[in-house]
């Protein structure tokens, strides 16, 4: 450049513009000449190519791709399938460019291939899994993955379930690829589903329990439906939900008092309307187990005595009993003078053997006439308390001068569910006498005093005697009544009569004491030094054994849990124990798997091991709500000990549950990665995104000199020669 | 010692008490009582028995008024003989000092009211500080010496078992309260200074055997009805505290 302003310095003389500039033109070729031989400038020569990039295909198979793409339509996996022939020539293209990486996805992924997917790939997977399904494809071996086709119906229910949260954009984002979408369906079809339960896992008999379901509607008429409770069946609860426009989701509480403990399968189910795409989720079933808080129990006492006062102490010590008591303290004969002056309430007879009798586990009748009192007219509730039992209630007859026969209860409907047959009329055994275990006393939990049954036997011969006993009659074999103790001295019809008997009738039990002198084994016995260890345990287990307490089911059965996933085989725990109540080893235990409909689905054995423990693992069952029927095989002579429980078999849980496409997330999913979204039915492919391939070098490079041509040379020589003719020409010296 | 004659005067005093029970009203009785309650009045070596006629006319009370049945005569026990327990309800009356119990009856009498039994104790004599009450506090706090002796608050589900009471009956009114040891949150022990057993005390003609200061007859029948309710009491304890009953008690109280 300073040669150049010389130059041009140096023609300042001469006046023609022209000669001025051609001059300088020679002179800048010149320079510039020159400084190309002085730079010795080459060429290198680099042999390079794009490297070959990865670009995943990945498509629904979970089962929510079976619902219909529109009403009265395809399914979407079909609709999928369609697409995707109708466009393998673009994919063909595309497959020329990167490596396709075709892969099924629903809560995993698995390789799939252009020709399976484009007859339609099965639909059976039981999650979807969006963003593990794109994970898994960055991840995925051979290249680099350059975007990816996504194709489902964007019903998520695993991590995207709740949509793009912070996180799941961070990790789209991570996946550093566009993603394209197709969305396989815009609109939910016409359906009615119950979404959710939720329920607790245990409740309290007799205490209200809630549960609350979520219905979802989506193309439904405005209405009201009936949303019903059921307990294996039987309707115990129901609501009206009022279908709104515009409206898809509703709560539904469902509210009910379970009356009898035990494990249940309840079922919320809604009805199914026309059209529906799919009515497998108009009902979802739970198992509840019902538990007791406290054992309720009712003493009623025709009038105070040693008998009421020792039970009523135990009873009330028991922080297991809620005790509700009821003693008549006069009679309409006593005097007591100014009813204001006494403490005395009237007798809740419509109360207490009405309406709240149910509330009750176990009723216990101490010395207890009906008849006296007229305007009560407590006869008339006898019926009842006697359907009380045979619905599951325990019930008591404890004797005395008011009990059994000296109440004539032999001509009420309660003989119908004792357990002996009272005696009417036949008068009070007002004699010594010791009571002696039966065969089945020795071993009975009520009457299994001692630790065997000799010590049974010896711990009843030694407590003291009792003195009052009302004359009743053992019921016929058959009948499930059982004598526990009886009184040896004392025949009635040729037999020791009876003082302790037990019996199952219908769902309920009762018990038999025909004395009043039960608490001689225990105060009376205390003044010997022993204790009052024996009527504490006679009582105690004498109440649980009337209210069924598990610790006294001899068999049990437990599910591993109370729900178990589809194809899942069903575990079982058996737990079974004697006639002493210790462990029962080597006993044959059959279980069966009932459906709703009471049919059999599996069922399955198992002997009991040392322990008296057993395990049964029943095949897997369909989806649905079973009970399990569980059976010990009887020693001979013994009872037929059997236990219930249930169990739910899920279905496919939200795949089925839910048949909304979610057209909104895929495109979300896109607009964050840089891809394109299309939607089906009516789309095509959508402009594949992708990243560019790299370039690589491979190979050597070379240099090529490109000063060293004799041309260069030529030309300065020439340019410089033409300058020097043109300056003597013009005389520019 | 000689059987007791026969004389005049007594066969005159049985005679009319027949007659007087005829008139009486039929006791309310619908069935015979198959265990009826024997009451033991507990034999010491002083005097034990001092108003002999008291526990039959308590139990003659209980029959006509409530649906307790007792036998028709306390039955006299000794704290360190068998038997002891067939009794949960004992009664035990003095006049004068108390002669010390031994050892094994005050076992006796600890271990029956541990498990369960009740002890009425009635100063005959209305000593306070003297006599009875002079002796029989030390004895009880041997035999209960965890279970202090304290006064019985009136709001006590004693008071409302059966009656309604607002105060003490008795001959007298030493002290217008009762004491009592607890166990296990129950009244084992009860103590009136006041001879409820001279209040209930009725001769077979019929008449009271003793009157009763400062308040008459009101106060006699304030000591049958603390009987009637002592004796629910030991039968059916805090039954009267259970939820149910409340709101009537408080409708009547009010």
């Amino acid at each position: 450049m300073a040669a150049l302003a010389l130059t041009w310095w140096g023609l300042r003389t001469e006046p023609r513009r022209g000669r001025r500039l051609t001059l300088l033109a020679l002179r800048a070729v010149s320079a510039l000449l020159a400084l190309f031989l002085l730079l010795e400038p080459a060429v290198q020569l680099l042999q390079t190519a794009r490297s070959r990039l990865r670009f995943a295909v990945l498509v629904d198979t979970s089962r929510s791709m079976r619902f219909p793409i529109e009403p009265g339509g395809a399914s979407r996996a079909e609709a999928v399938a369609a697409l995707l022939a109708g466009q393998r020539a673009e994919l063909s293209r595309l497959a020329e460019r990167v490596d396709l990486d075709w892969r099924g996805f629903d809560a995993q992924t698995a390789p799939a291939d252009v020709e399976a997917a484009a007859r339609g790939l099965p639909s059976d997977g039981s999650r979807s899994d969006l963003l593990g399904a794109l994970q898994a494809a960055a991840a995925g071996p051979g290249r680099r993955l350059a975007g990816v086709l996504l194709i489902s119906d964007g019903a998520d229910n695993a991590s995207l379930a709740g949509g793009l949260t912070p996180p799941a954009r961070a990790e789209l984002r991570a996946l550093g690829v566009p993603v394209n979408a197709v969305a396989a369906g815009r609109e939910p079809p016409r359906d009615l589903a119950v979404e959710r339960v939720a329920a607790e896992e245990f409740a309290f008999v007799r205490s209200s329990v809630t549960v609350e379901a979520t219905l979802r509607a989506h193309g439904l008429d405005p209405g009201p439906i009936t949303v019903v409770l059921r307990r294996e069946g039987a309707v115990v609860a129901q609501a009206v939900v009022q279908l709104e426009a515009g409206q898809d989701r509703y709560q539904v509480p469902l509210t009910f008092r379970p009356d009898t403990t035990g494990t249940f399968v309840f079922t919320v189910a809604a009805p199914v309307l026309p059209g529906e795409a799919v009515t497998a989720n108009n009902q979802r079933s739970f198992v509840l187990r019902v538990i007791r808080d406290r054992v309720r129990v009712l003493l009623v006492a025709g009038r105070p005595s040693w008998d009421e006062r020792f039970l009523r102490g135990l009873l009330k010590q028991d922080p297991n009993v809620d005790l509700v008591s009821f003693f008549i303290l006069r009679t309409n004969a006593d005097q007591p003078g100014p009813q204001d002056q006494l403490s005395l309430i009237p007798f809740p007879v419509q109360e207490i053997f009405g309406p709240q009798l149910k509330t009750f586990d176990a009723v216990v009748l101490l010395n207890f006439n009906y008849a006296p009192y007229r305007s009560l007219d407590i006869e008339r509730f006898l019926p009842n308390l006697r359907d009380y039992v045979r619905g599951g209630g325990g019930l008591a007859m404890v004797g005395g001068e008011q009990g059994f026969g000296e109440a004539r209860y032999g001509a009420t409907p309660l003989a119908e569910v004792l357990p002996v047959v009272p005696l009417d009329g036949a008068g009070l055994a007002e004699e010594s006498f010791r009571p002696r275990p039966t065969a089945e006393g020795r071993r009975h939990p009520i009457t299994a005093i001692g630790a065997g049954e000799a010590a049974t036997a010896a711990a009843w011969e030694a407590l003291p005697p009792l003195e009052v006993l009302n004359r009743t009659r053992p019921l016929p074999p058959g009948s499930g009544a059982v004598v526990l103790l009886e009184a040896p001295g004392l025949l009635v019809d040729g037999q020791p009569a009876p003082v302790v008997a037990v019996r199952e009738v219908g769902a309920g039990r009762t018990l038999a004491v025909t004395t009043d002198g039960s608490w001689h084994w225990g105060y009376l016995a205390a003044e010997r030094g022993g204790g009052d260890g024996a009527y504490r345990r006679f009582w105690s287990s004498a109440l649980r054994w009337l209210v069924r307490d598990p610790e006294l089911t001899p068999l049990k059965a437990e599910p591993d849990a109370p729900a178990i996933d589809p194809g899942a085989s069903v575990g079982l725990s058996i737990s079974l124990r004697g006639a002493d109540y210790g462990p029962a080893p080597g006993r044959k235990v059959a279980v069966e798997l009932v459906a709703e409909d009471g049919k059999t689905v599996a069922r399955g054995e198992a002997i009991t091991g040392a322990d008296g423990a057993a395990r049964v693992e029943l095949p897997a069952a369909p989806p649905g709500a079973y009970k399990v029927s569980a059976r010990a095989e009887p020693v001979p002579g013994g009872p037929t000990e059997t236990a219930a429980t249930a169990l739910t078999v899920r279905g496919a849980g939200p795949e089925d549950g839910d048949a909304t496409p979610r057209p909104e997330l895929l495109s979300a999913i896109a607009e964050l990665t840089g891809g394109d979204f299309t939607s089906l039915p009516g789309g095509g492919l959508p402009r594949l995104h992708q990243l560019e391939p790299e370039v690589v070098e491979i190979g050597q490079r070379r240099e090529l000199p490109i000063w060293n041509r004799w041309w260069y040379l030529a030309a300065l020589c020439a340019s410089l020669g033409a300058e020097w003719i043109l300056r003597r020409r013009w005389g520019s010296w | 010692m000689a059987p007791p004659k026969l004389s005049r005067r007594s066969f005159l005093a049985s005679l009319a008490a027949g007659l007087a029970g005829a008139a009486l009203p039929a006791r309310g009785r619908d069935s015979v009582a198959s265990s009826p309650i024997a009451i033991g009045q507990v034999q010491h070596d002083g005097r034990w028995n001092p108003r002999p006629s008291a526990l039959k006319r308590l139990g003659w009370e209980l029959a006509r008024r409530t649906s307790i049945e007792t036998t028709p005569e306390p039955v006299p026990v000794r704290l360190d003989a068998p038997g002891l327990h067939r009794h949960p309800f004992l009664y035990l009356a003095g006049d004068g000092a108390l002669p010390p119990f031994s050892d094994a009856a005050r076992a006796a009498l600890r271990r029956h009211l541990q498990f369960g039994g009740f002890l009425l104790v009635d100063a005959a004599d209305g000593s306070d500080g003297v006599g009875f009450d002079a002796t029989v506090r030390p004895e009880l706090a041997r035999v209960l010496p965890s279970a202090p002796l304290a006064p019985v608050p009136q709001a006590h589900v004693l008071y409302k078992t059966f009656y309604l009471l607002d105060r003490q009956g008795g001959r007298v009114v030493t002290r217008p309260w009762l004491e009592a040891q607890s166990l296990d949150g129950r009244l084992a022990v009860i103590y009136s200074q006041n001879d409820l057993g001279g209040a209930w005390a009725r001769s077979d003609l019929g008449d009271w055997e003793y009157p009763c200061t400062p308040g008459g007859e009101p106060q006699r029948e304030t000591a049958i009805r603390l009987g009637v309710n002592l004796a629910m009491y030991a039968l059916c304890t805090d039954y009267k505290d259970d939820a149910v009953h409340l709101p009537f008690i408080m409708k009547r109280r009010t």
